[in-house]
């Protein structure tokens, strides 16, 4: 049956979802879903990099065997009291856990989250070699730590200064105006530049870190080449990096707050410090959340600055994951290792993504 | 303005001079000659104060250097990843967030899911399949992956559920069509959002290392990211300090400056969706 | 008319040697822009390859070279990828060391017909030299040098420190002398005696393989890694005697050390042979600091002299050869350019690989040559391995492990046989 309008039949809603999606879908299929499977598949091989370019068929399908190289070992057992430390703390969270839930401070998925993650780090750190076993690779799990390690400094360190620098920076004024782009400014930087300003500021001889500190009498820090301090290093030059934005995101935030609780604050006496901690710090809490989810995503996939400061030493201390994959697939030219890798580093951030989406979630109602 | 305004902008003030210190210091290297830093980084202020002063290093970079030319790669890749996520991201964002269509749900969980796979976590698959298509060294290959990354989608997605209906309403009672609704009423109010997202899409596009280093392996397509690492790891055998520095000074002013004029319509922007109610 | 115009360009084109034919190069060195065509003045390895590359692209008729620099840290990731993305530079520089691993995928081409029609003489070249570049029984690749550890020397802190006969510095001949002579010159002059790269790249690696060597043993033998040996725990002893006495600085990285030796705060640099022309260049400067330079032989400490030595060659890829004939032949003529320049290249302080060069008085007029003779005898490597990257980065973990975090020798030792074990097994 013709029909005689004059402008063009409109579309359905549907149609119109479909003309919309289509671009975003096809990329996302072409250079994400496909690249996930197939990072899966070449795991599953013993996948040469440049022998499987000269002859695709030079690879050869060995199961999880990748994933055993990797992660396991000859003779794993596995003691309660291996690692106490950690254990320890996984134990104590445990109990922390039910304590919470029992006593209604904390939600049905807040304490499942904790018990969970209390639970891994009971059982995880207890796997380890028994008499005459030893990991296949021995480099893997420490290199995860260091992961875990910068991450757990990275995270913390930027979220607390981006939020109080922007609680202490929100405001119309010309001077605040000013501050927040010397903050902001690093962030533009690229990842190169920042690590060849603090590998320089960081060096023993021409460091301006060293210049201080020899001007005060003191000898100076090799940092990048001290075990203790090289990972301190990647650290500081990255939350100096990375900063600007979860400023912005926390300057977003904190203008979202209404301005009357903070004026019923000021009634009640609640200006300054308190009332950051009383109205500002209770109405960020999604904010927080995004900012942490950010950041754990950005600062888990660390490279660069590993790469360039310290080339992951001294002693591996600085190994990260990432480079780690990278080092297994271009120069050891092991795709299928170093894709076993791959597929581990994404188990790891899918879990904290999930943890992370619930708990925003949870907050939220 | 009271007292106690003045004292925080003055406590203030230090640790910003402290975070300015390491770039402040990049740019006084650039500036002196390099066998005077052979031997000492901190002739003058410690080092603070380009004395003495020489504009060798640049004119050397300018005569001789790749720099402009990895910058104007940097620059290519970077403003049209952004304008590729902008596209993708409202156009699908939208969609998710206001259309109704079959298996809406599944579709979102999908794309969600594509949040928790890292770029990291692909890139070698990315490279082969790259490899075989012969698509490396070209300035599509830099960009395309970063396009499928459903982040910009989640973000614009938030932003269109956050609009009244009503707005869409009033619109359809007119009899104006999805994709009008759209282009007419939902980009002009999601200006702030893709402000952010762009801006965010810009930097990550300007810092990217790893994807770059696998990708682009000649010099006529390295970004200026990419160029800089190379320069870096060779300063102890050719060049001097002075000049890395200035490459490295080089590299970040026009960010610098982009982002300085670029910065008021940022916060308005902020301000904006600050407001929207 | 139209026609005759084309006609005639065409002709000018073919009478000055038809369209150029394009040899894309890749190489390490670092980079140098200003480097020129004359191949006789500029100093450093970055700046003399690169001038030699200048001059063949202005030279050689019809053939334009455009170089492809990398930087160290990534050149063989960066040309391994290349080769999985099916462009690989025509022409690239490589060590002898990496041959096993690129040769034995069939990655390189083969040059042994090829090489005297594009004027290269094989025959020319010292045994080594046609050892380095040859993989079962083919020949893959261009030698250019021979490049060893050397201990470069400060003579003002010797001499100062008595440690000076005839002109030449007294070096230690076992590692209690090594400590004497440390010793002597912290007291007389309170500078440490000896720096190095302990700290970034293997140079640290390489000074303790050359004293493992020394003893006759070696890091693996085959398919069994040997390296929790008693000769390992000499080598390594002897070097972190230093450290413990506090005469040397385990922590300074290779732009440190450098600068640490060129500011007169160390008796002895051990590195490489391609700094030589820089720091005689650097001593001729008028100021403080280095002033007077010697470039001796890395000393004998324990039986049989031995220093780590390595060969940079050229290679072409093996898919150039069998597709494109033009640029193969192309590329061939710029590594003959090269070949012909092993004494403007041997000037960086390396030596030469060509017999007729050594021979030759202008090899011999180079400045310090005189002083390192002895080290082409006693150069040494590991067993070839297509793993030896990650060997040396395995060993280079383990030896900074003790001598920067304190790494107890055994278990260093124990864990660095474990992972070149695995290595060897994979």
């Amino acid at each position: 049956m013709p029909r005689h309008h004059i402008a063009r039949p409109a579309l359905t809603q549907r149609q119109a979802a479909a003309i919309l999606l289509l671009p975003f879908l096809t990329v996302y299929a072409v250079f994400l879903v496909y690249p996930f499977f197939k990072g899966i598949w070449i795991s599953l091989h013993d996948w040469n990099l440049m022998a499987v370019a000269f002859n695709p068929d030079a690879k050869t399908f060995v199961g999880l065997q990748n994933y055993e190289r990797v992660m396991w070992g000859r003779n794993i057992t596995w003691g309660a009291w291996s690692s106490p430390g950690l254990q320890m703390l996984g134990l104590i969270g445990l109990g922390a856990g039910f304590l919470l839930y029992r006593t209604g401070r904390a939600g049905k998925v807040t304490a499942l989250a904790i018990l969970i993650a209390s639970l891994l780090l009971f059982v995880l750190p207890g796997f380890h070699p028994g008499e005459g076993g030893r990991w296949y690779d021995r480099r893997f799990w420490p290199t995860v730590g260091n992961t875990i390690v910068f991450v757990g400094l990275a995270v913390p360190g930027v979220t607390i200064t981006a939020m109080l620098l922007a609680a202490a920076l929100d405001g119309e004024t010309r001077a605040k105006a000013v501050l927040r782009t010397l903050f902001f400014l690093s962030q533009v930087l690229s990842v190169t530049v920042v690590t060849l300003i603090w590998q320089i500021m960081f060096s023993p001889r021409q460091g301006l870190i060293a210049n201080l500190t020899e001007l005060f009498g003191g000898s100076p820090i090799v940092w990048l080449t001290a075990e203790g301090f090289a990972m301190a290093a990647i650290v500081i030059a990255t939350i100096w990096w990375s900063l600007g934005i979860a400023m912005i995101l926390f300057l977003a935030g904190i203008q979202d707050i209404s301005k009357d609780l903070y004026e019923a604050g000021a009634l009640d006496n609640a200006t300054g410090a308190k009332a950051f901690w009383y109205i500002t710090l209770p109405n960020l809490k999604r904010t927080i959340t995004v900012v942490v989810v950010l950041q754990i995503i950005l600062h888990f996939q660390v490279f660069g600055q590993a790469h360039l400061m310290t080339s992951g030493g001294p002693n591996d201390s600085t190994q990260v994951l990432v480079r780690y994959i990278y080092q297994t697939a271009f120069r050891d030219s092991e795709l299928g290792r170093a894709s076993a890798m791959a597929v581990f580093l994404f188990v790891i951030m899918g879990g904290f993504s999930i943890l992370q989406f619930v708990l925003g979630r949870e907050k939220d109602q | 303005m009271n007292r106690s305004y003045y004292w925080l902008i003055l406590a203030l003030s230090v640790p910003a001079f402290i975070w300015l210190v390491p770039t402040i210091w990049m740019v006084s290297l650039s500036f002196q000659p390099n066998d005077v830093l052979a031997r000492t980084t901190s002739s003058t202020a410690l080092g603070l104060i380009p004395i003495p002063f020489t504009p060798e290093n640049y004119i050397a970079l300018f005569r001789f250097g790749q720099v402009p030319m990895w910058f104007l790669n940097s620059l290519i890749v970077s403003v049209g990843m952004t304008v590729a996520v902008l596209a993708v991201s409202t156009t699908a964002g939208y969609a998710l967030a206001r259309l109704d269509f079959p298996l809406k749900g599944p579709v979102i969980v999908l794309c969600l899911m594509g949040l928790m796979v890292p770029e990291q976590a692909v890139f070698i698959p990315l490279y082969t399949m790259f490899a075989d298509w012969g698509w490396h060294n070209s300035h599509h290959a830099l960009i395309l992956p970063r396009v499928a990354v459903p982040i910009g989608v989640f973000l614009m997605m938030q932003f269109f559920k956050a609009i009244p209906k009503d707005i869409e309403e009033a619109a359809r009672i007119d009899g104006v069509g999805w994709l009008q609704i759209f282009w007419y009423v939902m980009l002009p109010l999601a200006r702030p959002a893709m402000m952010t997202l762009a801006i965010l899409t810009f930097l990550y596009a300007w810092n990217d290392y790893l994807w770059p280093l696998v990708s682009a392996q000649q010099r006529e397509f390295f970004t200026i990211t990419l160029g800089l690492a190379s320069i870096q790891s060779n300063f102890a055998q050719a060049e001097g300090l002075g000049r890395v520095m200035a490459s490295g000074v080089v590299a970040s002013l026009p960010v610098v400056v982009l982002f300085l004029i670029f910065q008021r319509y940022v916060v308005r922007a902020m301000t904006a969706g600050g407001t929207k109610g | 008319m139209k026609h005759m115009i084309l006609g005639a360009s065409a002709l000018a084109v073919l009478a000055t040697g038809a369209v150029a034919q394009e040899v894309t190069l890749g190489r390490f060195f670092g980079d140098c822009e200003n480097a020129g065509t004359d191949t006789k003045v500029t100093v450093g390895e970055a700046c003399i390859i690169q001038s030699i590359i200048n001059a063949a692209d202005a030279q050689l008729d019809g053939i334009s070279v455009s170089t492809l620099p990398t930087d160290w840290g990534n050149y063989y990731d960066q040309i391994k990828a290349t080769y999985a993305g099916g462009t690989p530079p025509n022409v690239h520089v490589m060590h002898r060391h990496r041959v096993p691993e690129f040769a034995s995928i069939g990655a390189l081409a083969d040059l042994t017909d090829d090489l005297a029609a594009a004027g290269i003489d094989p025959s020319d070249w010292e045994a080594a030299a046609l050892e380095a570049v040859t993989y079962n029984d083919r020949i893959v690749g261009v030698p250019m040098d021979f490049h060893a550890n050397l201990w470069h020397v400060n003579m003002d802190l010797m001499e100062a420190a008595g440690l000076v006969e005839n002109g030449a510095p007294v070096l230690p001949s076992s590692p209690e002398e090594l400590l004497e002579h440390a010793r002597a010159v912290k007291q007389t002059t309170g500078q440490d005696y000896l720096a190095a790269d302990f700290a970034q790249f293997p140079i640290g690696v390489r000074v303790a393989l050359a004293l493992i060597w020394q003893q006759g043993s070696n890091i693996f033998e085959g398919d069994t890694a040997t390296i929790d040996t008693p000769e390992a725990r000499n080598a390594i002893s002897a070097i972190t005697q230093l450290f413990d006495a506090g005469l040397a600085n385990a922590q300074l990285n290779y732009a440190d050390s450098q600068q640490a030796f060129l500011n007169g705060e160390a008796a002895i640099l051990v590195n490489g042979t391609w700094v030589v022309d820089f720091y005689s260049a650097e001593a001729a400067k008028d100021d403080q600091g280095l002033n007077r330079y010697f470039a001796a032989d890395f000393p004998t400490l324990f039986d049989e002299g031995a220093t780590w030595a390595d060969s940079h060659m050229w290679a072409i890829p093996a898919p150039l050869k069998a597709n494109d004939a033009d640029t193969y032949a192309a590329a061939l003529q710029v590594l003959a350019f090269i070949n012909d320049h092993n004494i403007d290249w041997a000037r960086t302080g390396h030596m030469a690989v060509r017999s007729s060069v050594l021979a030759s008085a202008e090899y011999a007029a180079l400045p310090h040559r005189d002083e390192y003779t002895g080290t082409a005898d006693i150069a040494r490597d590991t067993p070839p391995s297509v793993r030896y990257g990650a060997i040396q980065d395995v060993l280079n973990r383990e030896l900074q492990a003790i001598w920067l975090t304190g790494k107890s020798v055994d278990a260093a030792l124990a864990d660095a046989e474990a992972d070149v074990q695995d290595l060897l097994d994979r």
